[in-house]
């Protein structure tokens, strides 16, 4: 399944290297005072400086002039190692990086000391804090000699991609992205693309205030879809499972048969002949259709299909009329289900909305009274292919509508069990849309707009004026119920806020401004592809700012209503975002991945098989017989290494020889050792210095993958170097990675302790999260001050 | 949330209602009539007392001395080993519901109660967290009909009781079953179908919808007393609702609609004079007339003010 | 005006605090999570409302006097017309209660003295409750009622006895052990005292108690 290939490294010419003669340039950044006004950044010089160890600062060293400083120091002294002196890593350790890669330096050549969130942000101005600073790098500079050239695994991005939706976000989307020369795979589940925007007869838009013809602007497209050369458009399929990772997963598809053959002329005889008719979703279910048809006139592919629940031949009986017609023998009503596999280097998700289903407030009659409808239905009725072919006409007779009643917020801004708490953001200016459309064609009529907030954000202020001036009547409120009298007649029971009336406002037609919820399609594909979904069930992008199209799996984008409820137009900017990522993504060509994860020396292995209890299942056998770790999944926990009795298994960067040395320059008489696991517990420790509180300064941090690869001899060479407690912290439980390592993080503990026998008293073990930052300062503290008593 | 199928049958703790004592006893009878009949395993207890929710609601009470009568209550159900407390009526099931809820979250609430039963040498009726679950303890009596709906239909095919078709039912529900804590019960809140369901598994032709549906009864604990007008109004314009669609028989859950509807339905009638053809009934009632009760010795019809005569003659029950 | 009385069981149902929303929130009357600060205003209390139908109760506009904290609201009559039918817990989008904000309110107002001439006659259920374990119609209402409900009603009641026996039904009371327990409860929680307290308060007419549950004059 792997393309990729795992690179290891030969070492060997390093070996032989007395590292000890190695040149290590020391970079201290002022940090414009936040480092240099707290630590005497000269005495550290001082202290720090030897023959083969040379210092220098800056007042900020993540600067264009400190980059330099960084780049040109390396080749003027001939650097062979380089330690940096500033914030966190989390914050710029990748810029660094970079600066001592295209110095020409290996990336692992670089250490950085956190002389910021971990030192200056909180400790006080004295004597005690700079020799912390000192002894920070000193550990750094001890590792750095043990250290060994990485090589950054590389593994090649698919070149195709996947759109998973045909809707106005997939059809974008999948545009955009052939249009870059991206081959993309289409994949929808009805039988023709368009999705909800198909459905909508107008569109309003933020610059004009005339409505748009949804079909005008989107038929186009689809057919741009069908014909364009890189898209392969798969249509009445589901995504059924996904395997692999970001740049290489394997897709299989479900294709459902429409029993009619790709050769279909769509000539439409088929359906003429057809005796049995059903109820038409696309026309709110009225049974204005045939069991063979085609969704909509404009639909891609332009290919009949057959309803196989009401199809008479299919249910059983016998018929064959449109088999008997077709002039190109396109009726096939043998089709079964079919799989396709498909391998693609990335995946946008674009599988829509789905309209709240408003008899779930039946306070609003909504399934009790036929002329109560939601927005989209009031859509289709205005629409020229509607139910009543343009007529605006109320569902019970058929006849005009004189007074119309909206309702806004059905189902959203709603925090009971029956609704959503988000606003659906796109309701408003649906109804706006509709009165509009309403009253310009019929200006007799008396529309009613109920609303709690009108939300016409941005440019569409306009179009609200607008409507305004119409003659739109808005009462603020929100209404009880909708009632039915005589003729199927209604009336909304109302408070109106700004009055303090309480009216009973008749009404031939109420519609119900009904919240968009994500798709019952978003939430499965998001299952099977393994993303997360916010708590209002729509996928959760990875950051809503800088990442607001990445999921929360590399590889996977998302765009429209699938990520949270938006309008067209939002819509469309999203999904072109989304393509341009994809795209992105995919032309990197290869994939480089964290180096610092499990590696095996072979030599060592004895076969035990011990390390395939991997819990993330990284590690296998090949076919050789030999272990093989998946760098595509090993994230590097170092539980492995507590498996092998062999030592063959080790974290690339967290060799025991490297944590030792780091101890050995750390820690001092009378300090507190702290293992903190690299990503929730490092960044706890951080926010404690962004939040500015504070705790002693002999408490030493050194930061590990996770706890498990912490070993006796560690914990044993902290304390003969007069560590008077050590620390463990974990990452916590609802982690990806603690929720498998933190039980065997806490076994590891006691069996710790309970070697270490007497000693094993001044182990302690704790887990961290980063809101609660105070509990780690705590323990912090009581650490430090126990000490003091003995 | 409570689940249909999870309503248990067994270990039933039937919470006696001061209304249904002393207004319209026949409600009890006809609960025990069903239950032994549908083979509920239940208990009374002569030592249960009131929940105070019509002094609590009444502004009387005030939640300490509510919830420490509740525990106490609860106390006596679990010396009997019957802990799911299932009342006849809508305030008791949410007054020891909301009591529950209080002793097991908030600790100073129940330390407080569990001292004054300590000094009182009442360590029995001493309360434990969590002993009692606020959501899978507490039923009201109508949803143990409901999770029997089917075998209550059976039941009254095979013994071949009463034909209610064509009569006009519908149901009244009691706000304080469905309102107060709308997530645990059964159906959605805004359109409550437990009775309605239970009567058409009995072949009743219910009005599942009619305006007003989930208006109050009026009663409005002190407001009938105190605010008199003003409570016959509401009740006059949800009599008015069911008049115009056409009900005939309306069913109940809870004694104190049952005496705003059955007992000021006359009042009502010279007030505002006019005339209603609607007959009251409990759903236990209901059901147990259903299974064959006696109208006099098991449902108790006499105690009711809209006489039931005629309507039990009109579908061949004979009183 | 001094506030009141039998500090032992005001503190749960009306917690003094800084203001009438801290109040609402800290009551044991309203649930923990209780949505009074984010009101929208929008009003679907009030047109679901049976009292605001017909008269000039408006629980939106109450909700609204509490979150300003306008300490005369607990002194508006029409707080009084509440039915505490909870339509309005129901329907709120944002989990607020009126009908719970009310039932804290008139708590206040009684602390107050205000509003005990709806109070007072309805005393006669505490006592029967605590002498028998069972609630009963306040006997100042049953006159009302007897009227009402005519000679029908009355004939039933007088052979209540005799009806419950017919259906097979015991004693509507506790029995007696379990009476003693009762009072015992309600003795040791505070109940009678502050039950004593309001009956005084109702009788002198007075609207003012000082700190010692003292009425002042």
């Amino acid at each position: 399944m792997l393309i990729g290939q795992y690179y290891i490294p030969n070492t060997s010419k390093y070996e032989d290297m007395n590292h000890s003669k190695d040149h290590v340039g020391v970079f201290i950044c002022h940090c414009g005072g936040n480092i240099s006004d707290i630590i005497d950044i000269r005495s550290v010089k001082q202290e720090i400086r030897s023959d083969n160890i040379s210092t220098f600062d800056c007042e900020y060293l993540c600067s264009n002039v400190g980059q330099d400083l960084i780049k040109t120091s390396i080749y003027k002294h001939s650097l062979d190692k380089v330690i940096i002196g500033a914030c966190t890593p989390a914050k710029h350790e990748k810029l660094f990086k970079k600066c001592v890669e295209d110095a020409q330096l290996n990336a692992s050549m670089l250490e950085i000391a956190n002389l910021r969130e971990q030192c200056s942000w909180v400790h006080p101005n004295n004597l005690a804090t700079t020799n912390k600073a000192i002894s920070l790098l000193n550990g750094k500079i001890k590792r750095i000699q043990t250290a060994l050239p990485l090589i950054p695994i590389q593994i090649p991005i698919n070149p195709n991609a996947m759109v998973i939706g045909g809707g106005i976000a997939g059809i974008n989307s999948a545009l955009n992205l052939a249009n870059n020369g991206i081959h993309t795979y289409l994949i929808e589940k009805e039988v023709t693309i368009g999705g909800n925007s198909a459905k909508i007869g107008k569109m309003f838009s933020p610059e004009k205030l005339a409505e748009e013809c949804s079909m005008c602007s989107l038929s186009p497209l689809m057919n741009e879809v069908g014909s364009h050369p890189n898209i392969t458009l798969i249509t009445c399929s589901e995504v059924e499972n996904v395997n692999g990772s970001a740049g290489d997963f394997r897709v299989t598809i479900r294709k459902k048969p429409r029993y009619v053959k790709d050769n279909c002329m769509a000539c439409g005889r088929c359906s003429k002949v057809c005796p049995t008719y059903v109820e038409n979703d696309y026309n709110c279910g009225v049974k204005d259709k045939k069991a063979i048809s085609m969704r909509f006139a404009q639909s891609v592919p332009q290919i009949y299909s057959i309803d196989p629940d009401h199809c008479i031949e299919l249910t059983g009986g016998e018929c064959g009329k449109c088999r008997d017609i077709c002039k190109v023998n396109a009726i096939d009503f043998e089709q079964k289900d079919e799989m396709i596999e498909l391998d693609v280097g990335a995946i946008v998700v674009a599988t829509g909305f789905d309209e709240y289903d408003a008899s779930r407030k039946p306070q609003y009659g909504y399934g009790l009274f036929e002329n109560v409808v939601t927005q989209m239905e009031l859509a289709r009725i205005l629409g020229v292919n509607g139910p009543t072919l343009g007529k605006f006409a109320r569902p019970s007779d058929n006849s005009m509508p004189h007074n119309i009643v909206m309702i806004q917020c059905v189902g959203s801004r709603d925090e009971s069990k029956s609704g959503n708490k988000y606003c659906s953001r796109y309701c408003c200016m649906a109804a706006l849309k509709h009165a509009s459309l309403i009253v310009k064609k019929y200006p007799d009529a008396n529309v009613i707009i109920c609303y709690i907030d009108i939300r016409a954000f941005g440019l569409y202020e306009n179009y609200y004026r607008a409507v305004q001036d119409m003659g739109v009547s808005f009462v603020r409120g929100r209404p009880a119920e909708v009632v039915q009298k005589a003729n199927h007649n209604l009336v909304v029971k109302i408070e109106d806020t700004l009055t303090q009336e309480l009216k009973e406002i008749p009404a031939d037609m109420v519609v119900l401004s009904s919240a968009m919820e994500a798709s019952a399609g978003t939430k499965q594909v998001a299952n099977i592809l393994n993303i997360t979904l916010s708590e209002d069930g729509f996928i959760k992008e990875k950051h809503s700012k800088l990442k607001p199209v990445d999921t929360s799996r590399d590889g996977i984008f998302v765009c429209g209503t699938a990520q949270s409820p938006k309008d067209v137009t939002d819509t469309i900017a999203q999904s072109g975002l989304a393509a341009a990522r994809t795209s992105a993504f995919i032309s990197d060509k290869v994939i480089r991945l964290d180096p610092q994860i499990a590696q095996i020396e072979r030599s060592l292995c004895n076969n035990c098989d011990e390390c395939i209890k991997c819990p993330f299942e990284a590690i296998s056998k090949d076919k050789l017989g030999n272990v093989d770790i998946n760098p595509l999944v090993c994230n590097g926990c170092g539980y492995c290494t507590k498996l092998c009795s062999k030592d063959a298994i080790s974290i690339a960067g967290y060799k025991e020889e490297q944590i030792m040395a780091e101890i050995d320059g750390v820690i001092e008489k009378g300090d507190v050792l702290a293992f903190l696991s690299r990503e929730i517990p490092y960044a706890t420790a951080d926010n404690i210095g962004n939040s500015v509180a504070e705790y002693p300064a002999n408490i030493k941090i050194v930061q590990v993958p996770t706890t498990t690869i912490i070993t006796k001899a560690m914990i044993e060479h902290a304390l003969i170097r007069g560590s008077q407690a050590v620390l463990m912290v974990e990452e916590p439980t609802d982690n990806p990675v603690g929720s498998f390592i933190y039980p065997l993080a806490l076994k590891n503990f006691e069996q710790l302790k309970g070697e270490l026998g007497k000693k094993g008293a001044r182990l302690h073990f704790k887990k961290a999260y980063i809101p609660h930052y105070r509990g780690l300062a705590e323990t912090f503290i009581s650490l430090a001050q126990m000490e003091d008593i003995e | 949330m409570k689940q249909i199928e999870n309503i248990p049958d067994s270990g039933i703790f039937l919470f006696k209602s001061c209304m249904v004592s002393v207004e319209y006893p026949g409600i009890e009878s006809s609960t025990t009539y069903v239950f032994d009949k549908l083979g509920i395993d239940y208990f009374v207890s002569d030592e249960q007392s009131c929940c105070t929710g019509l002094g609590y609601y009444f502004d009387l009470f005030d939640q300490m001395s509510t919830t420490a009568i509740a525990a106490r209550n609860f106390a006596v159900a679990r010396k009997n080993g019957y802990n799911n407390i299932t009342p006849m009526c809508s305030t008791c099931y949410a007054i020891n519901k909301k009591a529950c809820a209080l002793l097991n979250s908030n600790d100073e609430v129940r330390s407080n109660i569990n001292s004054v039963f300590k000094q009182a040498g009442l360590d029995d009726l001493i309360y434990e967290q969590n002993s009692l679950d606020e959501v899978d303890n507490f039923y009201h009596v109508v949803e143990l009909f409901l999770s029997k709906a089917k075998q209550i239909g059976k039941l009254k095919l095979k013994l071949n009781t009463i034909d209610f078709s064509g009569v006009r039912v519908a149901a009244h529900h009691a706000c304080h079953y469905y309102k107060i804590q709308s997530d645990d019960m059964i159906g959605n809140p805004n359109h409550p179908l437990l009775i309605d369901t239970i009567a058409k598994s009995c072949g009743a032709d219910v009005v599942e919808w009619y305006e007003d549906k989930t208006l109050t009864c009026g009663a409005g604990f002190s407001q009938i007393h105190v605010n008199r007008d003003l409570s016959l109004k509401v009740t006059h314009a949800k009599l008015e609702s069911l008049k115009e669609a056409g009900v005939e028989l309306l069913l109940h859950m809870c004694p104190n609609c049952q005496i705003q509807y059955d007992r000021y339905q006359p009042v009502i009638e010279k007030e505002y004079g006019t005339k209603y053809d609607l007959v009251h009934m409990n759903i236990a009632q209901f059901v147990a007339l259903a299974l064959g009760a006696d109208p006099v010795k098991v449902c108790g019809f006499q105690t009711h003010s809209v006489p039931l005569d005629e309507f039990l003659v009109r579908i061949g029950v004979s009183v | 005006m001094t506030y009141v009385i039998s500090e032992t069981l005001s503190e749960y149902d009306t917690p003094i605090c800084d203001t009438l929303a801290e109040t609402v929130k800290k009551s044991l009357r309203t649930s923990d999570t209780i949505g009074i600060d984010r009101c929208l205003q929008c009003g679907a209390c009030t047109s679901s409302c049976p009292a605001a139908r017909f008269t000039d109760y408006n629980p939106r506009t109450i909700v609204k006097r509490v979150m300003e904290n306008d300490i005369s609201v607990i002194e508006d009559e029409s707080i009084w017309n509440c039915f505490y039918c909870y339509t309005c817990h129901l329907r709120c989008p944002r989990n607020n209660s009126p009908t719970q904000i009310v039932q804290v309110l008139k708590q206040m107002a009684i602390n107050k003295g205000i509003g005990l001439n709806k109070l007072e006659v309805l005393f006669g259920y505490g006592d029967a409750f605590s002498e028998f374990g069972v609630s009963k119609i306040p006997d100042l209402y049953v006159g009302q009622m007897e009227d009402d409900l005519g000679i029908r009603w009355r004939e039933f009641k007088n052979n209540l006895d005799s009806v419950r026996s017919e259906l097979g039904l015991g004693a509507v009371a506790v029995k007696d052990s379990g009476r003693g327990e009762i009072r015992a409860i309600l003795a040791g929680i505070g109940f009678f005292d502050r039950q004593d307290l309001l009956k005084h308060m109702a009788k002198s007419k007075s609207n003012t108690v000082d700190e010692k549950g003292e009425i002042i004059k």
